[in-house]
């Protein structure tokens, strides 16, 4: 039977190459979409990461370091370590920047060569006021001003790991830099990145794990992240209809051919195992087709994608669940083919 | 060989149940080849397709050797289509994606024949009927005579003791029919029996036995007969063979059909000096309804003939 799917997909070879590319098509967009959630959900982890921190002290009525708006002062013993133990100040707010055309970023206010120094992968770390460290993805380079507020910054490092809410990028600038921005020069903060042992106020300061932290984060994004993932789902679906409607109409066209082939001794499992041969084929084919749309596309999509060989594995798994699921409607087809309609007239 | 016992087959069609076959029996010897003769709808194709087990009988027996195939089921029923009976449809009803060589290792393969041996038998067998030059020529390419010999060469795939031929030779122009004609006498020989549905009686010189399944004709040679009825009393019923037109000379004759839901409907009531039942010995059809008197009835069967003699005077 696996000749007869096998001539039959050359035989209607243009159904299936336009099936194909129409499937692929929507795969790759799925493929991005899942990529960009997956980048939605790990630039959270990244960025609650780069602190270093094994937990992080906010004021009491503060949602999370990242998402807050009440401060707390920069003063010496608000938060202390002892021994090993260390805690700075950070500040994270919004900003816009003109770096080619206007840009709105994430602007961490830090304590230079302290707990949230950035990875940067071309230049160095900010080590005073006046310096900054780009996204990677802005349109500024090593050397170049940048002009942030009332302030003229001077760009000393890009990094590439430094986006985070929903992929705005990010500029990291000295803690004093980020208070002369956000709060007109007053020494408020709105965390501390804390290893270690430290002390604090608990009446007015609370502790948050990392974890937590990164809840806080994950609920500014999670609508828009929800959304991608409803959107995939839809994908996933309108790829299943795509596939179900070309192996319907083909089993609806080879009637006859069950018909015939159940008369001369063809068992119906033989017979659905070619059309469910013929669905996967083709989603399979559509995903790897996906794979490469999908990287073909990537550099020009709105949003980061992070696309791994788990995530193109994912697409081939789930690629040939919907082609099984897709082939059922042409599978009833023909197992409730009657062999009797071989017999007869044409 | 092949035993029919008793046979006969019902089905619904269009609310009404038909009845195309009935209490038909038949014993077909080893090596002959036997035509189904008769017009469309006398039930030629209905009896193939039963004896292809594409259709289960209401009642009576179809033996083919020692094998009773009405009772087939599952597992066994797959291996008879297999390799007990091999089929040669109307429409040739060759797979269009398959050249002429996969269309019959299909068959082939389908009954656990490994792809080399099923590959030199399919090569054997399109030798056999004259198309080794076609092997790689998928049916749009080839002539109806030629999608034919392909579709007799599938059908002889197992060597099956039984062939059977649907209007072999509804599609092919004279020149073709005369080749697939000769390849379907050579099919009978001992062993195997080839059964031929047609209406085409240009097959009857290759037939070792005829089954006519149209009733027409065969009273063409009797008198008029007189009959009469009491109320309720049935002349023929629904299936039965025509051979007569009837006139009603007095009383009321009803003509009801049997409803598939069961039950009947009233079709028509013939007065006196009307006429009924002209349309089975005219097409050669079976009775498409039962009559039955309503009152004390009296009925003058004449032939097609005769009947017409009276109309015209």
């Amino acid at each position: 039977m696996w000749l007869v799917a096998a001539r039959d997909l050359q035989f209607r070879r243009r159904r299936f190459l336009i099936a194909i590319a129409a499937t692929g098509l929507v795969f790759g967009i799925a493929l991005l979409l899942d990529g960009a959630s997956k980048n939605i959900n790990d630039e959270t982890t990244r960025i609650v990461g780069l602190f270093h921190a094994d937990r992080f002290v906010v004021a009491r009525r503060a949602t999370g370091p990242f998402t807050t708006t009440v401060v707390i002062p920069d003063g010496p013993g608000t938060v202390a370590g002892h021994g090993a133990g260390r805690a700075d100040p950070f500040l994270v707010s919004r900003a816009t920047v003109r770096a080619g055309k206007l840009v709105d970023v994430n602007l961490v206010g830090y304590r230079p060569g302290g707990l949230g120094t950035p990875p940067v992968d071309e230049g160095r770390a900010v080590r005073g006021p006046g310096e900054v460290v780009v996204d990677s993805s802005l349109d500024a380079g090593v050397g170049d001003r940048l002009r942030v507020g009332e302030l003229d910054l001077r760009v000393v490092g890009t990094s590439s790991s430094i986006r985070f809410n929903f992929g705005t990028p990010s500029l990291f600038v000295a803690l004093a830099d980020a208070q002369r921005i956000v709060f007109g020069g007053q020494r408020l903060v709105l965390a501390y990145a804390a290893r270690g042992p430290v002390t604090f106020d608990g009446s007015t300061l609370r502790s948050v794990s990392n974890a937590q932290a990164e809840d806080d984060l994950h609920r500014t994004t999670k609508s828009g992240s929800d959304t991608v993932s409803f959107l995939n789902v839809l994908l996933w679906i309108v790829a299943a209809g795509i596939v179900a409607s070309i192996v319907y109409l083909n089993a609806l066209e080879r009637t006859r051919d069950f018909a015939v082939l159940k008369a001369t001794g063809s068992s119906n499992r033989s017979i659905v195992g070619g059309l469910a041969l013929q669905a996967t084929f083709i989603t399979v084919l559509a995903a790897v087709l996906a794979v490469g749309i999908a990287f073909a596309l990537k550099p020009g999509f709105p949003f980061p994608v992070t696309m791994s060989s788990s995530s193109v594995l994912k697409t081939v798994v789930v690629a040939i669940a919907v082609g099984l699921l897709a082939s059922l409607v042409g599978v009833r087809r023909a197992v409730t083919t009657d062999p009797a309609l071989a017999i007869g007239g044409a | 060989m092949l035993a029919v016992r008793d046979l006969t087959i019902e089905y619904t069609s269009g609310g009404y149940r038909v009845r195309p076959i009935s209490d038909l029996s038949i014993d077909v010897a080893s090596g002959e080849l036997v035509l189904l003769l008769g017009a469309s709808g006398c039930g030629k194709t209905t009896l193939l397709s039963a004896l292809a087990t594409l259709l289960t009988p209401t009642a009576g027996t179809i033996h083919v050797g020692d094998v009773e195939v009405t009772g087939l089921r599952g597992p066994a029923l797959l291996e008879y289509r297999r390799k007990t009976v091999g089929v040669v449809f109307q429409a040739f009803n060759l797979i269009p994606s398959l050249n002429a060589r996969e269309n019959i290792e299909v068959a082939l393969r389908a009954a656990g024949v490994r792809r080399q041996a099923a590959r030199a038998r399919a090569l054997e067998l399109l030798d056999h009927v004259g198309l080794t030059d076609r092997i790689d020529h998928r049916p749009a390419d080839l002539s109806g005579g030629q999608q034919q010999r392909v579709a007799i060469a599938r059908a002889l795939a197992h060597d099956p003791p039984l062939v059977l031929a649907d209007e072999p030779t509804a599609h092919l122009d004279y020149i073709q029919v005369d080749g697939v004609l000769r390849l379907l006498r050579e099919l009978a020989r001992p062993g195997r029996v080839v059964v031929v549905a047609t209406h085409d009686d240009r097959l009857l010189p290759l037939a070792d036995r005829v089954v006519e399944l149209s009733a027409r004709a065969v009273a063409d040679a009797r008198p008029p007969a007189q009959v009469d009825l009491a109320p309720g009393q049935v002349l023929f019923r629904q299936g039965d063979p025509g051979d007569l037109v009837y006139v009603v000379e007095s009383g009321e004759i009803e003509l009801v059909r049997d409803l598939a839901a069961g039950g009947e409907e009233l079709v028509h009531v013939a007065a006196p000096g009307g006429y009924f039942g002209e349309l089975a010995p005219m097409f050669g059809l079976r009775r498409s309804a039962t009559a039955r008197a309503r009152t004390p009835a009296v009925v003058t069967g004449y032939s097609l003939r005769d009947f017409r003699a009276r109309r015209s005077t």
